[in-house]
């Protein structure tokens, strides 16, 4: 009978959820275990247990993190014996480094939204910078074609003819 | 109606709460916050796992290495920052410190994926992997790999939540509620998100028989 006020999904999900305890903590399972449970489902949890390996990094790249975990832990260590508790500076490491204003204890917002600093609004800098010195450029060598006689007209001719003068 | 009250008069005094401890890294988390030095026990017993959610996320070698150093160095600078919150529902393999690990890790990776755009579903192949192969036994080895790489494409074709509860679950090989606070989800939540994941990699693997 199914309980009351519990969404069958949710009724389906803790008879997984206690199969998956009892396979993951023995590779023996006791017969009967996973009653209930739909054999695609069952068959899927046994393939899973045994065909995802885990991975260990190589050898080179543990003692290389180590290496700089110490270093890390000798200049946290330092300040303080110096009597500069709270500030902690690391030297002379050079892991990755993280991104500024990224805290790792923070949840980041959902893949998919686009970054406060993204690349895209980098680029957009660039090119409306680069725009703004092409028309500047374009503006003076109009001025300089022009023939009239106003300030800006004549300190525009005035430059280019001192061009390629020496000095 | 009213709810039921179950606690007596007088009984808050008589039985003072017993205080108990579960998580396993209390003693090596107590040591590493007096001496930083002795953070590498830390390092040392969680590397693979770390290294192995990385790989499973990012799909490449390189960077998962640096997803892991990262994460370390990050759980290292911070560990002032760390508070234990092992209930004792959690049960008695609960260990608060490897949840807030795997929460840096999941926030680093996820910051490494946003900004570098990788996407591990194309990625996740066994055949990159170092699978201990049987010199003795090719013919049986190769259906193994043929069937590991069906397990794997499976799970790399799963969305980015399903797949990683799956992960934790059958890798790291974390409790409904490790990975529940791994995930900030409740552990209905992540029961549900299990069952739907293997449901759908049983469809995917069964279609493909």
């Amino acid at each position: 009978m199914m309980p009351l006020g519990r969404d069958v999904i949710e009724v389906d999900a803790l008879v997984t959820d206690r199969y998956l305890d009892s396979l993951l903590a023995s590779r023996d399972l006791a017969p009967g275990a996973g009653q209930g449970l739909a054999e695609g489902i069952r068959l899927a949890a046994e393939r899973l247990t045994r065909d995802l390996p885990r991975f260990h990094p190589s050898f080179r790249f543990e003692e290389r993190l180590a290496r700089w975990l110490a270093e890390a832990a000798a200049a946290m260590r330092l300040p303080a014996a110096v009597g500069a508790e709270g500030e902690v500076r690391v030297v002379s490491v050079a892991p990755p480094e993280m991104p500024a204003g990224f805290d790792p204890l923070v949840d980041p917002r959902d893949e998919g939204e686009p970054a406060p600093f993204s690349r895209p609004l980098l680029l957009g800098g660039a090119v409306a910078a680069s725009a703004l010195s092409l028309a500047g450029a374009a503006f003076v060598a109009w001025r300089r074609s022009r023939t009239g006689g106003s300030p800006m007209a004549r300190a525009a001719r005035a430059a280019h003819a001192m061009r390629g003068r020496p000095v | 109606m009213a709810r039921p009250v179950f606690r007596t008069m007088g009984a808050a005094k008589k039985a003072a709460p017993r205080i108990v401890h579960l998580d396993l890294d209390r003693p090596l988390v107590e040591a590493a916050r007096q001496d930083p030095a002795r953070f590498e026990a830390l390092y040392r017993r969680y590397l693979a796992p770390v290294y192995s959610f990385a790989y499973y996320e990012l799909g490449n070698h390189h960077a998962a290495e640096d997803a892991t150093a990262r994460t370390f160095l990050a759980a290292l600078t911070n560990l002032h920052r760390f508070e234990e919150r092992a209930q004792p529902e959690d049960g008695a393999g609960a260990s608060t410190f490897k949840v807030w690990l795997f929460r840096i890790a999941r926030n680093v990776i996820s910051n490494e994926r946003r900004t570098a755009r990788r996407h591990p579903a194309a990625l996740l192949d066994p055949t990159t992997a170092a699978i201990i192969a049987d010199p003795l036994n090719v013919e049986g080895e190769t259906v193994r790999r043929d069937e590991a790489s069906q397990a794997w494409r499976a799970v790399g074709r799963l969305p980015g939540d399903r797949r990683r509860a799956l992960v934790l679950r059958f890798v790291d090989e974390m409790s409904t509620a490790e990975i529940a606070g791994v995930m900030g989800r409740s552990e209905g939540a992540v029961r549900v998100l299990l069952h739907r994941a293997l449901r759908a990699v049983a469809r995917d693997l069964g279609g493909r028989r």
